[in-house]
């Protein structure tokens, strides 16, 4: 049984991501897993055994902190030395049009293993300009509704309050989003040799060619190369 | 239920010698807190994780009756539908029997989730102990048949203690005596707000001369949070995560033996 896709060095690869976007990507990963399993104590309830994992409710509620702030320096980071990376991405999310609409409706099909013909797609497909979308509004959520619940004093106290369930609410959607993105990057069969292009920064053209037919065209096409 | 127990606070005896405060803080082993001056005659600006109760001097011009300074003892008022109790992921808010709603320090994380659900922003973190702290109703004494610190000490006779509904009678007896007597807004506070309050208040004075919230309500926030987010809305991951496992074993028994599996093109 095969987990993740092999990486192939040997064959033709294309760069998907920089190393810029690669350390943001893997900041981001690190800091929300702490903080999801850090927030989750006090969003489940009952489970005093992971607050243990941290050193107990207040270990817990540091890491938390600890974390959210190392995830803010990312954001920052991330605009900081990625800042064409970033609007790159946001342009490639408005260019969704009816190949993505057609992507999300045969996807779920996909997802489970079936066969499907897929319409060409830009840089990023229907369902990651989904996630993309998704994920930028809830992370910027949760650090805005956090930072208003950690210095309560300077907000009025209407703000704090709708902070709570703000802060839960995107948490339950980004985490939603989250685990599919982490399935389907590195899990799933069709698409997990995109995890190396978040890992090692290429792809195989084949597969860039065959997932992204506009983008590879548009950056790695005969076009492309001509220019 | 049993019959509820509770104290009765008659804004129009108390003379604001702050007894209440003293003997909440002796009964209950506070230490004093000092806080600067600030232009008010109050000891303390609101509750605090080492005072339970205090009491506040509000001040306000009127054209008709010129200056009027008002005294409130202000502390937990015992909801009957209590905000804290529904917020605490540790449930560490209890409700006796007899009506008071009482913290277990022990489970406290001291999260403060209840601090700002709370419609009058009672309950308050106390650094040394890690915990929230708020009025206990002193439920140590009563169950053992005495009255409340504050109660048992007031010596103006503003504080009783008893079954909320006599002292409910009480209560509206004197709103009636008041209102015959100078007072033609007095008015009784914790019968109806939030669904009736284990505190009862009798006011010379509308509630906001007192700085209460007039109508207090439970914040759209709260329950969105705690009777729909926290019970449902969270199923959505352990569905996401169930639906990746169907989907890694369907993918790889559909495409078992399959140039498929060498990574993503059909």
């Amino acid at each position: 049984m095969r987990w993740i896709p092999e990486y192939q060095p040997d064959v033709e690869r294309v760069e998907r991501f920089n190393a810029v976007a690669r350390i943001t990507h893997w900041g981001h990963t690190v800091t929300f897993l702490l903080c999801l399993f850090t927030g989750l104590i006090l969003f489940l309830g009952g489970v005093d055994w992971l607050a243990a994992i941290f050193g107990g409710h207040r270990g817990a509620g540091l890491v938390h902190r600890i974390a959210a702030v190392g995830m803010t320096l990312m954001l920052v980071f991330g605009l900081l030395f990625g800042f064409k990376g970033y609007i790159a991405w946001i342009k490639d999310i408005f260019r969704f049009g009816m190949n993505d609409i057609k992507f999300l409706s045969i996807f779920p099909l996909d997802f489970f293993g079936v066969k499907m013909k897929i319409a060409p797609q830009t840089r990023f497909n229907g369902g990651e300009k989904m996630n993309s979308v998704v994920l930028m509004t809830m992370v910027s959520l949760l650090v805005l509704s956090g930072y208003i619940m950690w210095f309560p004093s300077i907000f009025p106290a209407g703000l704090v309050r709708f902070s709570y369930p703000t802060h839960d609410l995107a948490m339950i959607f980004s985490t939603l989003m989250v685990c599919m993105h982490g399935f389907l990057g590195s899990l799933h069969l069709g698409s997990g040799e995109s995890f190396w292009g978040m890992w090692k920064g290429t792809v195989r053209a084949d597969w860039a060619k065959h997932h992204h037919a506009i983008w590879y065209e548009e950056t790695y096409g005969d076009k492309a190369k001509a220019e | 239920m049993a019959r509820l127990k509770t104290n009765l606070y008659d804004v129009s005896k108390c003379t604001a010698c702050r007894g209440c405060l003293v003997a909440c803080k002796d009964s209950n082993q506070l230490p004093a807190v000092m806080e600067p001056f600030k232009g008010n005659y109050a000891t303390h600006e609101d509750t605090n994780g080492n005072t339970y109760t205090l009491i506040r001097f509000i001040e306000h011009e009127d054209p008709v009756d010129g200056v009027r300074w008002n005294f409130l003892k202000y502390q937990c008022m015992h909801c009957l539908d209590a905000e804290c109790m529904k917020v605490c992921p540790k449930k560490a808010y209890t409700k006796t029997e007899w009506g008071a709603t009482i913290h277990d320090e022990a489970k406290c994380i001291g999260c403060q989730y209840c601090t700002y659900a709370c419609p009058f922003g009672i309950p308050k973190y106390r650094k040394h102990t890690d915990t929230v702290t708020k009025c206990t109703l002193c439920v140590e004494r009563v169950e053992e048949g005495l009255k409340p610190a504050c109660a048992r000490t007031c010596p103006s006779g503003a504080l009783s203690f008893g079954f909320r509904d006599e002292l409910m009678q009480q209560a509206e007896e004197r709103v009636k005596f008041l209102r015959a007597n100078g007072f033609p807004r007095a008015t009784i506070y914790g019968k109806v707000e939030l669904g009736g309050t284990n505190k009862i208040y009798v006011l010379t004075d509308t509630p906001d001369k007192f700085d209460l919230p007039v109508d207090p309500k439970v914040s759209a926030n709260t329950w969105v949070w705690q009777d729909w987010i926290r019970p449902y809305a969270g199923w959505l991951i352990p569905v996401a995560l169930g639906a990746s496992a169907v989907s890694f074993v369907t993918n790889r028994l559909i495409n078992k033996g399959d140039d498929h599996a060498k990574g993503g093109h059909e």
